[in-house]
């Protein structure tokens, strides 16, 4: 017998829905509004909409359904702020072969790198952060926002140019 | 570099999808070392904290919400249109009767008990309130509380508590949760209790407890056998003096002023129910808190 058609509409498979996707698309706003507080609440919104209209969504297609939803509920907002991220690591760990005179001057630099991300258009932004942290591919990313991959690219591409360019220690 | 015009290289090169010869061409570039040493750091970073468990509940807490106040309209009643309109108010009512959550609540002051479909007991404690759904409960025993209340739970499937801080999951038992703003704590009389909530996993049996406050797990051992509030009295271990201040004003519906002026402390003890100047003196005594308390039972805290 083949296996039942699943139903986001049963609260056990709308939980693991929500556990799959939801950080993911809690990121995806925080990307481009910087105000983790209003990226949850978005999310949460998305989810309430999901469970309103699970009859009408085939289970397959409730990923793009969601991402739909986030990226709408967020064109409905207004209020920006400042994406910052969180620096994990000090860079001795990653940048063994720097000098010490640039270790000593890693705090500067994660104030650049800070700002430089903060000034990416949110478009650059989104796609940029979506490939480096959640590690999603550009395939991934088009369809998500619903452009070709060649677009992904050349936000990709321009966001690393403009990284580079707005950070002064590589103007030496 | 020939890929001067090209405006895609770096998305291929991070992609791993430059070819060898390009490659090799970049690696002798004078920028490969920037991009390669922000590539490095960028991919060290991380999103703001995220609390699934908490997303979860308060996503289900909207859904639940919103089904508190289905949306009705006022429909004129046009000849040709009146077969439709009788048919959704049928569906309309159905769907109220199988799918509205049941809800109880204790006001302050009071506490309500009440039996749930399968037989299983709950007390409410003053100020809370649980919701659940009346169908399909025998398979789906599942309830959202906010505040406190004493479960007697009659054996069958799973039961679980919902709440803003966590999760409870039982078979059959009897058990306290208690979930308060920032502040959350379960205590198990009989059987056994799986708490959830955040990353925390814990099990506790008869006679143990935990309490969460700050996001920091407390575990103890506790000698009633009953809960204390069951039995006209509110019995604390350990917790932040606000929060027995709140449960002092939500036992004898009452306002405190000056709770501005608490100091961080911990209260480990008990207090009445049934007379406000004694629970005062136990508290406020004994953690040495200044307070004036009148003829009209206004109790002010004063600085100290």
């Amino acid at each position: 017998m083949p296996d039942p058609i699943k139903s986001v509409c049963e609260q056990r498979v709308f939980e693991e829905v929500f556990n799959t996707y939801s950080k993911t698309i809690r990121n995806f706003i925080y990307y481009k509004c910087g105000d983790s507080a209003q990226a949850e609440d978005l999310t949460q919104d998305a989810f309430v909409k999901l469970w309103n209209n699970c009859a009408k969504v085939p289970f397959e297609k409730t990923k793009s359904y969601l991402y739909t939803l986030a990226n709408n509920a967020f064109l409905n907002e207004v209020a920006h702020k400042k994406v910052i991220l969180k620096h994990q690591k000090s860079f001795t760990s990653i940048a063994t072969h720097e000098s010490p005179e640039f270790i000593y001057r890693e705090k500067e630099f994660k104030g650049e790198l800070d700002r430089a991300i903060a000034n990416l258009t949110e478009k650059q932004r989104e796609v940029f952060l979506l490939n480096r942290i959640e590690n999603k591919k550009y395939k991934e990313i088009a369809e998500m926002l619903d452009i070709s991959v060649k677009a992904v690219e050349k936000r990709m591409h321009g966001a690393l140019v403009s990284l580079r360019s707005k950070i002064e220690h590589f103007k030496k | 570099m020939e890929h001067q015009n090209d405006d895609t290289y770096l998305a291929k090169w991070l992609a791993g999808e430059m070819p060898e010869n390009e490659l090799h061409d970049f690696k002798k570039s004078s920028t490969y070392a920037d991009y390669k040493f922000l590539i490095d750091v960028v991919d060290e970073l991380e999103t703001p904290d995220y609390n699934q468990q908490k997303n979860y509940s308060a996503t289900l807490n909207k859904i639940a919400k919103q089904q508190e106040k289905p949306v009705t309209k006022v429909r004129t009643l046009i000849p040709n249109w009146a077969y439709a309109a009788a048919a959704s108010v049928v569906l309309f009512l159905g769907y109220s009767f199988f799918f509205q959550e049941t809800t109880y609540n204790a006001q302050l002051a009071e506490q309500t008990n009440f039996k749930l479909p399968d037989g299983s007991e709950v007390l409410l404690n003053a100020g809370s309130e649980i919701a659940f759904n009346k169908f399909n409960w025998d398979n789906n025993r599942t309830l959202d509380l906010t505040g406190e209340a004493y479960f007697k739970v009659k054996k069958g499937s799973k039961f679980t508590v919902i709440t803003k801080e966590g999760e409870v999951a039982v078979l059959g038992t009897q058990f306290t949760v208690n979930s308060r703003n920032d502040f959350y704590n379960v205590t198990c009389f009989e059987g056994k209790v799986k708490v959830t909530s955040g990353k925390l996993n814990h099990i506790l049996t008869p006679g143990k407890a935990i309490s969460i406050q700050d996001h920091i797990a407390t575990p103890y051992t506790t000698i009633d056998t009953i809960p204390s509030w069951t039995a006209q009295e509110s019995s604390f271990n350990n917790v932040a003096i606000s929060q027995v201040v709140t449960e002092l004003e939500r036992q004898y519906n009452i306002t405190i002023s000056g709770k501005e002026n608490l100091q961080d402390a911990y209260f480990s003890g008990r207090f009445s129910h049934t007379n406000l100047q004694q629970a005062l003196i136990t508290i406020f005594d004994t953690m040495e808190i200044r307070y004036t308390f009148d003829a009209n039972s206004n109790v002010s805290i004063q600085k100290y």
